[in-house]
């Protein structure tokens, strides 16, 4: 068998829910011990692709390959080395510590039982003493997400999946399951795929962002997309556009063919103010920057910017951040012609 | 009222002093719904847990058909089983009739339904994200099936005690199949029609006590499972 660095690789894999298609992808590879950070509105496909991942429901045509083997029909063992955390957890009707050891229990792997809960626990942050044998119903949503967790996490799984995990959980219980997280990869080499919505926390731990529409990737992360229902032009000739929720009109280019979904890359768009003009842009879209956070890779500064029911992330040099007042609250026009717009 | 008081009386005499013919049938009652319980347990989990979680063709026809053998009349499956059971019939040869095995038999058929049809719609009840957990937590299919059949377990209980609650109060199927045989295949129920028939209230209440406090029993137990 030959070696493979990556640990997944999908072939032209579709899913279908009825007659509806809600994954197509042409081509993934997801490298071995690398995080994957997968973005998109919901009801893009986010979850039904972590599900394909975690082989829970096998795809409709194509195939994934898991290790450099295609894997289908799934069998327990491929399962048990890809585990998932979902956005709601699911925590059975047992007690805390029962829960923790059900992978291993059924792996019949219960060595050092207590001690390897316990150590689960603490990873996210539960002292055994005061929850081990608490029972499901006497956890709060957020201890019940981290328990869900360390489920999981005492596994030691090859690829960790993890669905929206701080979506609903409180701030100190987020901060203590992305920690968790990481510490998998730091400590195990887990290969982990995450979708969020938190997007300045996805770009400062993932190596490579995917975003997805529509179940189509588009694999950089630096594309944003341009969320339908688009509005056709009622003449010939003139532009499609999307409305925004807040009123304003983005100008979007004539759509062609079977493509559906509209993105432009994070460089074709400016920080600017409102004064600025050019031949090139036609669109000026005014937003608010509601969070700002310094990355580790590159120390630039990523601002998130609400436009309408939209919100955007855009990079900036820092010392460029400082010089336009870029500060949360901030009031900013961004700045892009309708013809870098590109339709997928 | 003075004859209601005076049977009361004498039923607590009875009681206390372990009637023979009292006993007998109380111990004749808990032995074939006992066996009938077994009996409709073994087969009903396999098969409501089939018929809740898998998706095949037929299947609301075979949904519909368990819902209505849910109101079968204990009298038709007394004759059913009389019918099978008796010399002329397909299982004459085992001479089970005016047994308690035979009894049995037919308890086992009122039962099986109901614990079929609750434990089918307990299953189907069964949050959607508990087998996307369990195959996230790596089961295999054996332990998929265990593992939703013990997170449902206090429904699936609670249809047990339903079951239990109905084959013990059932009358049609001990008098046809059982005949009413003192010391032998008389039942609870039989023997309460029978003693009330003879004028011989006081028995019959004793009798009618114990019923009452079996099923208030069971009651109390599907009442704390249906909390949990």
């Amino acid at each position: 068998m030959t070696r493979t660095s990556f640990a997944y690789r999908l072939d032209q894999v579709t899913h279908f829910f009825g007659d509806k298609k809600v994954i197509d992808i042409k081509h993934l590879e997801i490298p071995k011990g690398s995080i994957t950070g997968l973005m998109g509105p919901n009801g893009s496909g986010k979850t039904t692709l972590l599900k394909l991942l975690a082989f829970a429901i096998p795809p409709s045509s194509g195939c994934i390959f898991f290790n450099g083997r295609p894997e289908y029909p799934f069998s327990p063992k491929i399962r048990s080395k890809v585990t998932l955390v979902t956005q709601k957890p699911y925590l059975l009707k047992r007690s805390v510590f029962d829960n923790i050891a059900y992978g291993l229990k059924i792996r019949q792997d219960i060595k050092d039982l207590k001690q390897r809960v316990c150590r689960a626990l603490d990873s996210v942050g539960l002292t055994f003493d005061q929850f081990a044998f608490r029972q499901w119903h006497e956890l709060s949503g957020g201890e019940a997400q981290r328990v869900a967790l360390a489920a999981r996490l005492i596994l030691k799984p090859e690829v960790l999946l993890l669905d929206e995990p701080v979506a609903s959980v409180d701030t100190r219980s987020a901060a203590l399951i992305r920690t968790a997280s990481l510490a998998a990869r730091r400590d195990w080499g887990t290969t982990l795929v995450i979708a969020s919505h938190d997007l300045a926390w996805l770009f400062d731990c993932s190596d490579t962002q995917i975003s997805i529409s529509s179940g189509t990737l588009f694999a950089t992360g630096r594309e944003i997309i341009i969320p339908g229902p688009y509005i056709p032009p009622e003449h010939p000739g003139q532009a499609w556009t999307k409305q925004l929720e807040d009123g304003q009109t983005i100008l979007l280019p004539a759509r062609s063919g079977a493509a559906k979904t509209a993105v432009i890359r994070q460089e074709n768009i400016c920080l600017g103010t409102t004064g600025e003009t050019s031949h090139e842009i036609d669109n000026r879209i005014k937003g608010q920057v509601q969070s700002m956070h310094l990355t580790g890779q590159n120390r630039q500064i990523m601002a998130t910017i609400a436009m309408g029911e939209m919100s955007v992330m855009l990079g900036t040099a820092t010392d460029q951040a400082a010089a336009m007042g870029l500060q949360p609250g901030t009031q900013i026009t961004l700045l892009f012609c309708s013809c870098n717009i590109i339709w997928r | 009222m003075e004859f209601i008081t005076q049977g009361f009386v004498k039923a607590v005499f009875l009681l206390i002093h372990l009637d023979p013919a009292t006993f007998s049938a109380i111990s004749a009652t808990l032995k074939v719904s006992t066996i009938a319980m077994a009996l409709s347990l073994a087969a009903g989990l396999p098969a409501g847990f089939a018929l809740g979680y898998f998706n095949f063709p037929g299947k609301r026809h075979i949904k519909t058909l368990v819902d209505t053998l849910l109101a079968l009349p204990t009298v038709s499956v007394g004759l059913i089983i009389y019918a099978v059971i008796s010399s002329q019939g397909p299982l004459g040869d085992l001479n089970l009739l005016f047994t308690l095995t035979g009894i049995a038999m037919g308890q086992t058929l009122l039962a099986l339904p109901i614990v079929i049809a609750i434990t089918a719609a307990t299953v189907e009840n069964i949050d959607s994200d508990l087998k996307l957990t369990l195959v996230s937590l790596g089961a295999a299919r054996h332990h998929i099936l265990r593992t939703c059949l013990w997170e449902v377990r206090y429904g699936i209980l609670a249809g047990a005690v339903t079951a239990y609650g109905r084959v013990l109060t059932e009358v049609g199927i001990s008098m046809m199949v059982g005949g009413n045989i003192k010391y032998h295949t008389r039942t609870i129920t039989t023997a309460i029609a029978l003693e009330t028939n003879k004028g011989m209230f006081a028995d019959g209440m004793a009798l009618g006590m114990v019923l009452i406090a079996i099923a208030f029993c069971v009651n109390i137990c599907l009442s704390f499972l249906r909390k949990q």
